[in-house]
């Protein structure tokens, strides 16, 4: 990851008393779709001005492929702010232009590159239209184009799917997917987990300004205690009573669901549930990311 | 799509042109620029027009209806004479007798009755005689009480007339009042009053319209993504530039209908006047313009809502307004001639007022060429000062949302 790809490091910004960033630090390598997630005023934003440049950092370095960022690097980096910007009253195609020539992108080839985009989000009969006269969703996809249009090297999304309808998500996930297909590191943030949680390589949680917790998807949700639910309608009560290591959390109905201590073999829970009877289900019950999400902020602010 | 594109490194003059482009055209195209300017055209004919038909007309306003009775038509003649002198017009009315006279100068249809004997003529008027016409009437007067008493003497009043008359004051002037191509001092006067109340209004305008664009920018965010490719001071000098060049093209359109207008309706005697103090008045819109803008600019970036802009560019404002009223305090005293006094050529010096009374002072040639360059170069060098310092301002403070930035804040170092 040392070549190609962000790495921001320690990052810290306070707002006169308010610690916005402590030391913050995370990496998205090439091509990889980096989730953002945290509450409200964690500092995701925050995190994304300073990678753009728009805000200075107190201390930290944002780095691309090893080289610390400077204003010629971000030119190349793509941007859509949390509040959307663009001109309400200049026609769409026209917008997109102008914003991928500021990026040093040839007239000719700005105007081929835009309408491309345009036509790819479903926008192209509508590109002499002003920005205004489009929908909330369709102003989110024209701001998508404008990131685009320049053919960053990365993606710095902020909050990109809130307020979509089902259709514009799916469109946007899957540009999000191509783009780093096409080996562009793409960072986003959102509050909608479940689309985190299908789209994302590698997730990041922020809590208080704090990096909490990075890792897959996969790897942050089965981080959490060893939990198997086991339908053996035979068993009594206490089946589990001679297991060591394992815990009976609660039972629904003929369902019970243990936690297991680590080290305590999965394979004898179910080799002793089966002695019991016939077992219906048995499986590893894995947390919604919402969930993780929850207990990891839990957690932090109980810290 | 996934051909590269054809990238250029972005030199900042391509990026100011880039921004001055887009405001130039997004602001020429708009439905409020055409028809404003059509508007001040059609008030331009309109004025003409108006100041062909009714204010110029000889024998409109200074027009004195004039009815004599008995000996005091000996008047009628020598009075309208000496008045046509002075430009003033005396029509003369029959009335039969004094109570027909009476009515008329009641209704309005007779300013002045004159009756009685030659030597000592009566007046009879509404409400007041005018002060003129009085010292005229006297001194006709007196010339027949003179000729009577010159006869009397001995002497011919004829003789004693022509001696007078080749009497005269030889004056000398140290200092002649000049006038570019020569033209009607008066005129450039009037014309340099019309350009520094439309300089005036135009630094006003496009000041606002500066300030206006920077808080949109700021409001709408867009300022997020503009700064993550070019630096704050080219986004400034580019809209600064693209909205000061949409100005110059409106007082150019303007400037060479009113110079054609006046032409070809001869307003002024001498149009190479006129278009002495226009060009004078685009030179220094230019020179004022980028010291007002650049102040709107910082002024705008302070705040985050448009609802804001009138407050925070108050001070401007301000200044703008200031000028103008020394403009009108310079200016106005010239109408009857006199040169631009010692305190307004000083006043034209000051960056702020120059714009406002340097075209007039340049056109009559009241203020000396070294004067007109001096207040140049003092102009130049504090719009540089005030670009420097608008753009540390603005840089500072466009892009802190919320509420709005305390000057000593934009002023500091961090963003």
């Amino acid at each position: 990851m040392a070549e190609g790809g962000l790495q921001v490091d320690r990052l810290s910004r306070r707002y006169g008393d308010l610690v916005a960033l402590r030391e913050l630090s995370f990496e998205v390598g090439a091509g990889e779709l980096f989730g953002f997630v945290g509450a409200n005023g964690a500092g995701k934003t925050t995190t994304m001005r300073i990678v753009m440049g728009v805000l200075a950092a107190d201390s930290g370095e944002v780095r691309w492929g090893g080289t610390p960022v400077t204003f010629e690097t971000r030119r190349r980096f793509g941007y859509m702010p949390e509040e959307r910007g663009l001109y309400p009253k200049m026609r769409i195609l026209e917008q997109l232009v102008y914003l991928a020539e500021l990026h040093g992108v040839a007239p000719g080839a700005a105007g081929r590159s835009a309408l491309a985009w345009l036509e790819r989000l479903g926008l192209g009969d509508r590109r002499n239209d002003e920005v205004q006269k489009l929908s909330r969703g369709n102003q989110q996809r024209v701001q998508l184009a404008a990131a685009l249009a320049y053919e960053p090297e990365l993606l710095v999304l902020d909050e990109p799917f809130a307020g979509l309808d089902p259709v514009a998500v799916d469109v946007m996930s899957e540009v999000l997917r191509e783009r780093a297909k096409a080996g562009i590191p793409v960072i986003f943030s959102s509050h909608q987990l479940d689309i985190v949680e299908q789209l994302c390589d590698r997730v990041g949680i922020i809590q208080a300004g704090r990096m909490v917790v990075t890792g897959t998807v996969t790897e942050l949700r089965s981080s959490g205690p060893h939990r198997y639910w086991v339908d053996a309608p035979m068993a009594g009560d206490d089946w589990t009573a001679g297991l060591g290591g394992v815990t009976l959390v609660r039972r629904e109905g003929s369902r019970s669901l243990l936690e297991l201590a680590d080290g305590a073999d999965e394979q004898a829970v179910l080799r002793t549930a089966l002695a019991t009877g016939p077992v219906r289900e048995f499986r590893r019950d894995i947390p919604p990311l919402s969930e993780l999400f929850r207990h990891v902020v839990a957690e932090a602010r109980a810290a | 799509m996934t051909a590269p594109l054809d990238r250029r490194p972005q030199s900042p003059v391509s990026a100011v042109f880039l921004i001055a482009r887009r405001e130039f055209v997004t602001r020429v195209r708009t439905r409020v620029f055409i028809i404003g300017t059509a508007l001040i055209l059609v008030a331009i004919v309109g004025y003409v027009v108006l100041q062909q038909t009714v204010l110029s007309k000889p024998g409109n306003l200074n027009t004195y209806k004039v009815a004599y009775l008995g000996e005091a038509q000996s008047f009628a003649d020598p009075l309208a004479a000496s008045a046509k002198a002075l430009g003033l017009a005396v029509e003369r009315r029959q009335v039969n007798d004094e109570s027909q006279a009476e009515s008329d100068l009641r209704k309005g249809d007779l300013d002045v009755l004159i009756r009685g004997s030659a030597s000592s003529p009566q007046v009879l008027v509404r409400d007041q005689f005018s002060p003129t016409l009085h010292s005229l009437l006297l001194s006709l007067v007196r010339q027949r009480v003179l000729d009577s008493q010159l006869a009397a003497a001995g002497l011919n009043p004829a003789a004693v007339q022509a001696s007078l008359a080749s009497a005269t004051v030889q004056v000398q002037t140290l200092q002649p009042l000049k006038s570019a191509g020569g033209g009607n001092r008066l005129e450039v006067v009037i014309a340099g009053f019309a350009v520094a109340l439309f300089l005036y209004i135009a630094l006003l305008t496009y000041g606002q319209f500066i300030a206006q664009g920077v808080v949109e920018e700021k409001a709408n965010r867009i300022v997020e993504i503009l700064l993550s490719t070019v630096k704050p001071q080219q986004l400034l000098i580019g809209k600064v530039v693209g909205i000061g060049l949409v100005g110059l093209i409106q007082l150019g359109v303007i400037s060479v209908f009113a110079f054609a207008v006046t032409t070809v309706t001869s307003t002024f005697t001498v149009p190479t006047a006129a278009a002495g103090v226009l060009l004078y008045g685009l030179l220094w819109f230019i020179l004022g313009y980028f010291f007002y803008a650049v102040l709107f600019a910082a002024a705008g970036s302070l705040v985050s809502r448009t609802e804001e802009v009138q407050s925070v560019a108050l001070p401007i404002t301000m200044l703008a307004i200031i000028a103008w009223l020394v403009a009108i305090g310079v200016l106005t005293p010239m109408f009857d001639g006199s040169p631009m006094s010692t305190v307004g050529i000083a006043l034209a010096l000051i960056p702020f007022v120059s714009p406002v009374l340097m075209p007039t002072g340049m056109a009559t040639g009241d203020i000396s060429p070294w004067l007109a360059l001096l207040g140049i170069v003092v102009t130049v060098v504090t719009s540089a000062a005030a670009t420097w310092l608008a753009a540390r301002i603005y840089a500072n403070s466009v892009l802190r949302l919320g509420a709005r930035v305390k000057l000593r804040d934009a002023l500091g170092r961090r963003s």
